[in-house]
């Protein structure tokens, strides 16, 4: 799986450290997220989504491997 | 009574009697799995890490002051460290992360679960191991014992540790 909260991120001008408080995690979460390194459970992935204002699809995508 | 029904693979009592019933049992089973829930997440707050590492350091420098600077019978002192050592390692391990998220969550369960294959495996090994150094170091040896159950608690507790402060390093 791999994701584009970074763009996400940049569009919304947060630095991780942001994001991370945003939504209640740590910003090394948010880094190994970025990283594709873990993959977040579906509660993480719906308050990105309302961070975001878009469907969890348009951030995350399937991997060839998934 | 009426027949027993069954329906997409659930226990349907035609009995309305037996219905309130069905319903008190799911609802004890939902009781009894949120419980274990709670039981099985149970955490400490941060400051009980703290607590812990101040114990286990008590118990360590207690041993070393046991072992080279105190004469007669001390062996209470010893158990006492050992106990005060697996307490404070205890402390450590079950007390919540500075940044308590869900990663930190997955990294703890995955260091418990290493932990615990390798703590069986050095169990299994080092009787074995202890057994055929002894011998080849001294002739004759020592005869083969197993473990004892401070020496494998505190070998799972230090691998925990240093494996979820590994993994978390590298998180």
């Amino acid at each position: 799986m791999h994701n584009t909260i970074k763009v996400e991120r940049a569009i919304l001008s947060l630095t991780q450290d942001d994001l991370a408080k945003k939504i209640g995690v740590s910003r090394q979460t948010i880094n190994s997220i970025e990283a594709n390194r873990y993959v977040p459970s579906t509660v993480l992935a719906l308050k990105l989504s309302a961070l975001f204002n878009k469907p969890v699809n348009d951030f995350f995508k399937l991997g060839d491997d998934d | 009574m009426k027949p027993i029904k069954f329906f997409n693979g659930e226990l349907h009592l035609t009995n309305e009697n037996n219905k309130c019933k069905q319903m008190n049992t799911k609802k004890i089973m939902e009781c009894e799995r949120e419980r274990l829930n709670k039981l099985t997440n149970f955490r400490l707050p941060h400051s009980f890490w703290s607590i812990g590492m101040a114990v286990a350091a008590i118990s360590i420098i207690v041993m070393f002051v046991r072992a080279f600077a105190l004469d007669g019978d001390t062996e209470w002192l010893r158990e006492l460290a050992k106990k005060g050592l697996l307490i404070g390692m205890l402390l450590m391990s079950i007390s919540k992360d500075k940044e308590e998220d869900e990663l930190t969550i997955k990294l703890r369960m995955q260091s418990y679960a290493f932990a615990f294959v390798v703590g069986v495996a050095y169990a299994l090994i080092m009787p074995y191991v202890e057994f055929g150094v002894s011998n080849v170091v001294h002739s004759g040896g020592e005869a083969y014992k197993d473990l004892g159950d401070f020496q494998v608690l505190s070998f799972m507790l230090l691998v925990q540790l240093l494996c979820f402060h590994t993994l978390k390093r590298y998180r």
